[in-house]
């Protein structure tokens, strides 16, 4: 049905359009994280908090801040080079849910460094967030 | 091996969190809140509708033939949930609304309200605070395929849809003693449901357009319309004979619509069997581990494995088992704990059974985490017990295992040789029935959210029981 397409076509194009799937994503893995005795009112908060960051443009609290990146990047480079492989910072993106599993990254031959690492996590979640 | 490579193991509080506060849940009702009404400010929108928390109020459609009784099953709906109930009658005698007003009009004219006006102050009343904070219960609404597909582009869908039905000639019958009580608007019947105060009594009317023909003619139509509105609520449908009492009709309804319906939440199941000796635990038990890949947690079965495994507990354990005494629960819990805390169990789910006997062991279990997501009893009568196991025999020679009834050995001479285990003694099963017994009350009240189970039919039946009351979500009460 024609009617039936578009109008499914509009809401996926919403869903696109707000990023509505990477912040579900997000809360519901705070929520599991933090696990609050009362989840509706930690939502709330939470959303009060983003609805804040966007009208003030201040910097929202970020699931991962640099002490978490530079925690992760450590587990991955257990050798202590400096720096990590293509493929694990392809994986750590991954399930950092900062990168769709079908999206090409180039590899440009040089291993990953802690800071091209950093910034390109901000880079994504600065992405992901501003749609908000 | 980095922790890129390694598959992440999902600590179990996640899920057990998930599970108890509904969490999928409450992102699928705000994801398709979201998609029905695509807002701009799509933060607000969700900051608003968390805040309504209305995501299990009562939405309800009921549907029947006339003279089924769906007038008054939703008024005793009404009244036992608290909600609202929207009629065509009550939609259109609204005030201060001209859309109400030129409704009215076009009803007395030809006796129906035309489907767009009727649709949209359905919306109107549906949008009003009382209906989103207690839900709303729609009498004798979508009568035709259209109404229902306007109802449904409007972003309005029902949780629960009940269709009455009953066999045409006693609806014929059932009409003609249809009366009305004009103070409150309720319907009585002259031989099933009689007024016992008297004045109800004097100022019943007999309401117009009751005799055969007509009831007769109402019918044809109703066919006509219900046989094209089933396809739209596929999952939420449920037919109940109206042709039984009233509160029997009443009882179902209300029962199916405070069960939530099969959500897409990944489920771990962790299942508890309780029963008295001889109930069939080990069976279903067994059944399920096999059908749902649960791990299968014996706790007489783990104490013995121990034993003979000549582990560290297993030389603790020895002892008891020589002097024939109950092991001490502080030790059975250790080794309970072992093997639950075991990655095949946290990932696939348990099902558990004999233990807990008690309360004690119960409180021990529930304060160590292991909080099993659906408990079972199993009722067996005695006498049934009695004959599960007094009449079992085995063959020392081949090891074979039969019962004097539902598996009798072939030959004489197999029979002849059989033996009986001492522990399926009749003194000593009752002895254990009478222990079961006397601990399962608290066991019960302990376990608020159990199902009890009819263990005397056939192992399939009773596996069939288990399976749904594990697939369905536990029904919610009433508050």
């Amino acid at each position: 049905m024609e009617a039936g397409g578009s109008r499914e076509r509009e809401a996926r194009n919403y869903l696109e359009k707000h990023r509505i799937m990477e912040l579900l994503k997000y809360l519901t893995s705070v929520l599991l994280f933090i696990r609050p005795e009362k989840p509706r009112e930690y939502l709330i908060a939470i959303l009060e908090k983003l609805r804040i960051a966007k009208a003030t443009g201040v910097a929202f609290p970020f699931f991962m801040d640099h002490s978490n990146i530079t925690a992760m990047f450590d587990m991955m480079d257990s050798s202590k080079k400096g720096t990590i492989s293509f493929v694990q910072y392809k994986e750590a993106l991954k399930t950092l849910g900062l990168c769709p599993a079908d999206e090409v990254l180039k590899d440009d031959g040089h291993a990953i460094t802690l800071d091209k690492f950093k910034s390109e996590v901000n880079k994504r979640t600065q992405e992901i967030w501003s749609a908000f | 091996m980095d922790a890129t490579t390694a598959p992440h193991h999902i600590p179990p509080e996640m899920s057990q969190y998930g599970e108890e506060n509904h969490i999928f849940e409450i992102m699928q009702n705000m994801l398709e809140q979201l998609l029905i009404h695509q807002p701009k400010d799509p933060i607000l929108f969700m900051i608003n509708h968390l805040q309504l928390d209305n995501d299990n109020v009562p939405k309800i459609v009921i549907l029947g033939p006339p003279a089924s009784g769906k007038t008054t099953i939703a008024m005793w709906l009404c009244k036992h949930l608290n909600s609202n109930l929207l009629t065509v009658e009550n939609l259109i005698a609204k005030e201060f609304s001209s859309l109400a007003a030129a409704a009215r009009k076009h009803y007395q004219i030809n006796k129906r309200v035309p489907s767009m006006q009727l649709v949209r102050l359905i919306q109107d009343r549906v949008s009003e605070d009382d209906c989103v904070r207690r839900g709303w219960i729609l009498d004798g609404i979508p009568e035709t395929r259209e109404q229902a597909l306007m109802i449904q582009t409007v972003g309005i869908t029902p949780r629960h849809v009940i269709v009455l039905s009953a066999p045409d000639t006693v609806l014929i019958e059932r009409n003609l003693g249809k009366r009305i009580d004009p103070q409150t608007g309720e319907i009585y019947h002259t031989t099933f449901d009689w007024p016992s105060e008297s004045e109800i009594q004097d100022r019943l009317i007999v309401p117009v357009g009751i005799s055969e023909l007509e009831t007769a003619g109402k019918l044809l139509e109703y066919h006509r319309n219900i046989v094209r509105i089933f396809p739209s609520y596929p999952k939420i449908l449920k037919v109940i004979s109206a042709d039984q009492p009233c509160v029997d009709v009443f009882y179902q309804a209300l029962t199916y619509v405070q069960t939530n319906h099969r959500s897409n939440a990944p489920f771990t199941p962790r299942v508890l069997l309780c029963g008295p000796m001889g109930s069939g635990k080990s069976l279903q038990a067994a059944l399920l581990a096999q059908k749902y890949s649960l791990v299968n947690v014996c706790c007489g079965q783990l104490l013995k494995e121990a034993v003979a495994d000549k582990s560290k507990f297993g030389e603790v354990i020895q002892p008891f088992f020589e002097k024939d005494m109950a092991v001490p629960d502080s030790l059975i819990m250790k080794v309970l704990s072992e093997r639950l805390n075991q990655q095949d169990c946290i990932q696939k789910g348990w099902v558990l059974h004999g233990f807990p006997r008690d309360l004690d062991q119960a409180l021990m279990m529930d304060s160590l985490g292991y909080k099993p997501n659906r408990v079972f009893f199993l009722n067996v009568p005695f006498d049934s017990v009695l004959e599960r196991l007094t009449l079992r025999r085995t063959d020392p020679i081949t090891g074979e295992r039969y019962h004097l009834m539902y598996k009798p050995p072939p030959t004489t001479e197999i029979q002849d040789r059989l033996l009986q285990n001492p522990k399926d003694a009749e003194e000593h099963v009752k002895f254990k029935m009478d222990l079961f017994y006397r601990n399962a009350a608290e066991l019960e009240e302990f376990y608020g959210q159990a199902l009890t189970i009819n263990g005397d039919q056939d192992p399939y039946t009773v596996f069939e029981y288990i399976e749904s009351g594990i697939i369905n979500p536990l029904p919610q009460k009433v508050p």
